[in-house]
């Protein structure tokens, strides 16, 4: 890596996040839904991919966590008149209060049972919410800000937390925790004989995708207006995010960022047809799964050595 | 090659994915010979039994089988052929009983109507195993599941027998005893080849042995002419 | 404690569906160790294929069985030997997601071809009953459920401990590399396993559908459903397969009766949330 290349490399990207986060400025309406899309799934794969490809922690129950966030903010705001943004930060630290909750089970669980546990609470979490008078049962809820919300507001929020997610699963696997991150997906028990503390380490990727998925469910919410049990912990934000990450590439940071952007087109390409969408989608991943399992992203990186956000330490 | 030979191996080159385990490596087998093939960890003698068997294929070089090329045939092929391979390990069906096991060897349709036979020879042969017929096979004592595993091979009627370290992590006396059986098994008429990284007790049962070491053959020849100091020597490397 | 009786009877019954439900996932999961996430959804096709049937040629839905059965264990199998067969190996991962994938594949085809209407291959037989007491009467479908899911488990498991494939079928689930030195050829054999699961699970969309209403995207109730008796039971034993329907429709209906119909999936929920966290075998598994 020259650092030429690094630094050709470091203002592409500053170039397109600038461009990414003043498309309220220079796009249309049109422009600044899709992007603010983009954002929401970046941020939402990315923790998907936090989990699976370097935690080893394959989930299928993130739906737990949009719901959650989505029915925090549609409450506080509802019921209590709260500040819309602080109530998506909340929508967070209920998640990650549910997702210490649901640690207490299912961390006890491997593999497939640690991944279907995952889907099980999600389930769980559809009926009792789908019963539950106070959030009107299956009817759903009114997203009512106190004070009115632009369109730009929400994108700002998006934009944030999308390149937020990026930056932070970067600057995470840089960290002492990453590394350890990163020996574990090679070898578990190694790495604990070396000290790295597996439980702990996964525990906290979980407690964070949690945290971070429910924000940005939270400010989806805010966009959508309206919430139902059915939707917010349906499965499907699940199949998404994993056939984002997967087509993007799992276990890299680029990644989800291509499989968002594949996924946002594709979806407003088939708007109208929306299970010819997920067929696609699910023939996509197979293909993937079978002829380049690292996906676009980790393909390229595999023949070619074409990382840009790279968590490796020189 | 002559009409009495078992097995040729022409120059095969074995990879692992990338790893090349076995380079430019020839060897002869005769009908009805005991051949060694000793080596330390490493050395890719599992690796060239385990080609012979067909769970990998070699990229380049051939190996004939009384005459017929098997170079790149599946496991379950070799075996139809008579080349029973005893695996490292053991390897038995822990959850199955010394009589499924056994079973289990006879499962290719050639060997399938001569079961009873098979079957009774086999525990003639080893008579600890009719004792033990209907116990699980994860109860047996090492030495037993070891009997197990070779009484299972000579289930399909084999004419070749590939042996993968079979004193592994088994007392003395319970290596001796399986040896003596092994001498018996090739009176009644198999080829053997042993691979084992105990130099003494492989030379002792051979009529000839190589030498291999990081995925070559290194050193071959009669047990007579080879002494102890240029074996160790090609063992190690020196 | 009116109806008890009566709740508890329907729960043991149910809990034989529930058995041969998950008999398919459970065999799957023993003997190539692999979750086949599509298993509800390949019940639910066979559901919509027997109804597709029974609108040509108007014949009973348990006639139909007599196709459903050969059908499913193609779709099993074809399914196994060129598309799964590929992705087992050392990691968890890529059959997992492929599972996922056609789940997903096979729930938007039905969906596009089938509408999200509910549907129901349920006839006259589904109001039948007939009485075994003051206070019980034993729905009769139940009973043809539960004689059916007998038979069927029993049958797989005759298959599976006496004849030649069978015993093939548990020594390459055992040992792979082992089982292909004795001949096994273990992609067929893996193949037909699953074809084996799937035309269980063909047996078990058919009664299915003739008890309840289903949907397109009924499948993966049921698949909690199968995953619930597997964990509950444990793998790989007949007894724990029954045992783990069992524990699971009674939960649920018992549930119900305390906390409200509402609250009948929760229960279920629950009780394999502890179990898994609890004692994750099963209570007949092995450790």
């Amino acid at each position: 890596m020259t650092t030429l290349f690094t630094k050709i490399k470091w203002s592409i990207l500053a170039a397109v996040t600038v461009g990414l986060g003043t498309v309220p400025v220079w796009g249309s309406d049109y422009a600044m839904l899709f992007f603010m899309l983009f954002c929401i799934y970046l941020a939402l794969a990315q923790m998907w991919n936090l989990l699976a490809g370097y935690s080893g922690l394959i989930s299928l129950g993130q739906q737990s966590f949009v719901g959650m966030g989505g029915y925090t903010v549609a409450v506080l705001s509802s019921y209590y008149g709260i500040n819309i943004w602080l109530a998506a930060g909340l929508g967070g630290l209920t998640s990650v209060l549910l997702a210490l909750f649901m640690s207490l089970f299912i961390f006890r669980m491997k593999g497939v049972y640690f991944t279907i546990g995952t889907w099980i609470f999600a389930e769980a979490l559809l009926v009792w919410f789908s019963n539950w008078a106070y959030v009107k049962y299956g009817s759903g809820l009114f997203i009512k800000p106190p004070n009115d919300i632009t369109m730009e507001a929400i994108y700002y929020a998006a934009f944030l937390l999308g390149v937020g997610s990026v930056a932070l699963v970067y600057l995470l696997l840089r960290s002492r925790l990453g590394l350890g991150l990163m020996a574990m997906r090679d070898d578990d028990q190694v790495s604990e004989t070396l000290g790295v503390e597996v439980f702990r380490s996964k525990l906290y990727c979980f407690l964070i995708s949690a945290f971070v998925t429910g924000m940005t469910a939270g400010v989806f919410f805010v966009f959508q207006i309206f919430i139902q049990p059915y939707k917010a912990f349906s499965i499907d934000w699940t199949v998404k995010l994993v056939f984002m990450v997967i087509i993007g590439g799992i276990g890299t940071i680029e990644g989800p960022v291509v499989g968002a952007l594949i996924y946002v087109l594709l979806s407003q390409f088939l708007a109208e047809y929306f299970s010819v969408s997920m067929l696609v989608l699910g023939g996509i991943a197979i293909t993937v799964i079978l002829v380049a399992p690292k996906g676009i992203m980790g393909t390229l990186q595999e023949k070619l050595g074409f990382e840009i956000l790279s968590p490796r330490r020189f | 090659m002559s009409a009495g030979t078992a097995i040729q191996v022409d120059g095969i080159n074995v990879y692992y994915n990338d790893f090349h385990a076995l380079w430019d490596i020839s060897l002869e087998v005769d009908r009805g010979e005991v051949v060694s093939i000793i080596g330390s960890n490493g050395s890719g003698k599992s690796t060239l039994l385990n080609t012979l068997a067909g769970q990998l294929n070699p990229k380049t070089g051939g190996i004939s089988y009384f005459g017929e090329s098997i170079g790149g045939l599946p496991p379950h092929e070799t075996v139809a052929r008579g080349m029973s391979l005893v695996p490292e390990g053991r390897r038995v069906f822990p959850r199955l009983t010394v009589f499924e096991n056994l079973f289990m060897g006879s499962y290719i349709p050639r060997s399938r109507k001569n079961r009873e036979k098979s079957l009774d020879n086999v525990y003639e042969l080893f008579p600890r195993l009719k004792e033990r017929h209907s116990q699980m096979a994860n109860t047996l004592s090492g030495g037993e599941q070891q009997m197990l595993a070779i009484g299972r091979a000579l289930m399909s009627e084999p004419k070749v027998l590939l042996c993968d370290e079979i004193s592994l992590g088994l007392a003395p006396i319970i290596i001796k005893g399986i040896y003596q059986k092994i001498k018996q098994i090739n009176e009644l008429g198999l080829t053997i080849i042993l691979v084992e990284q105990d130099i003494t007790r492989s030379l002792k049962a051979a009529d000839r042995a190589y030498v291999m070491l990081e995925g070559k053959v290194v050193l071959e020849g009669k047990p007579a002419d080879l002494t102890e100091d240029k074996v160790k020597n090609a063992y190690f490397g020196i | 404690m009116e109806g008890l009786a009566q709740d508890i009877l329907n729960g043991l019954l149910l809990g034989g569906l529930y058995a041969v439900v998950a008999i398919g996932l459970s065999t799957i999961f023993g003997i190539v160790k692999l979750v086949n996430l599509a298993h509800g959804d390949l019940m639910i096709l066979s559901s919509y294929l027997s109804l597709f049937m029974v609108s040509a040629l108007g014949v009973s839905p348990l006639l139909t069985l007599v196709a459903v059965m050969p059908v499913m264990f193609a779709v099993g199998y074809i399914l196994q030997r060129f598309l799964l067969n590929r992705v087992l190996g050392k990691e968890m991962e890529p059959p997992l997601l492929v599972a996922f994938g056609v789940s997903i594949i096979i729930q938007n085809f039905m969906l596009m071809a089938f509408t999200p209407d509910a549907r129901s291959l349920m006839s006259s037989l589904s109001l039948m009953t007939f009485s075994m007491g003051p206070n019980l009467s034993v729905p009769v479908l139940y009973l043809i459920d539960f004689v059916i899911a007998l038979a069927v488990i029993i049958g797989q498991h005759y298959f599976l401990q006496s004849t030649y494939m069978g015993r093939g079928i548990r020594a390459a689930s055992d040992d792979k590399y082992a089982a292909q030195l004795m001949g096994v050829n273990t992609k067929n054999t893996y193949a037909i396993a699953m074809g084996i699961a799937i035309m269980t699970a063909g047996v078990a969309g058919v009664l299915v559908g003739m008890t309840f209403t289903f949907y397109p995207h009924s499948g993966p109730q049921y698949l909690i459903i199968a995953f619930g008796v597997v964990v509950i039971g444990g793998l790989g034993s007949m007894k724990g397969t029954f045992a783990g329907g069992l524990i699971l429709a009674l939960a649920q209906i018992l549930g119900a009766r305390v906390f409200g119909p509402g609250y009948q999936l929760l229960c279920g929920y629950v009780v394999l949330l502890i179990v898994l966290a609890v004692r994750p075998q099963g209570i007949f598994g092995r450790g």
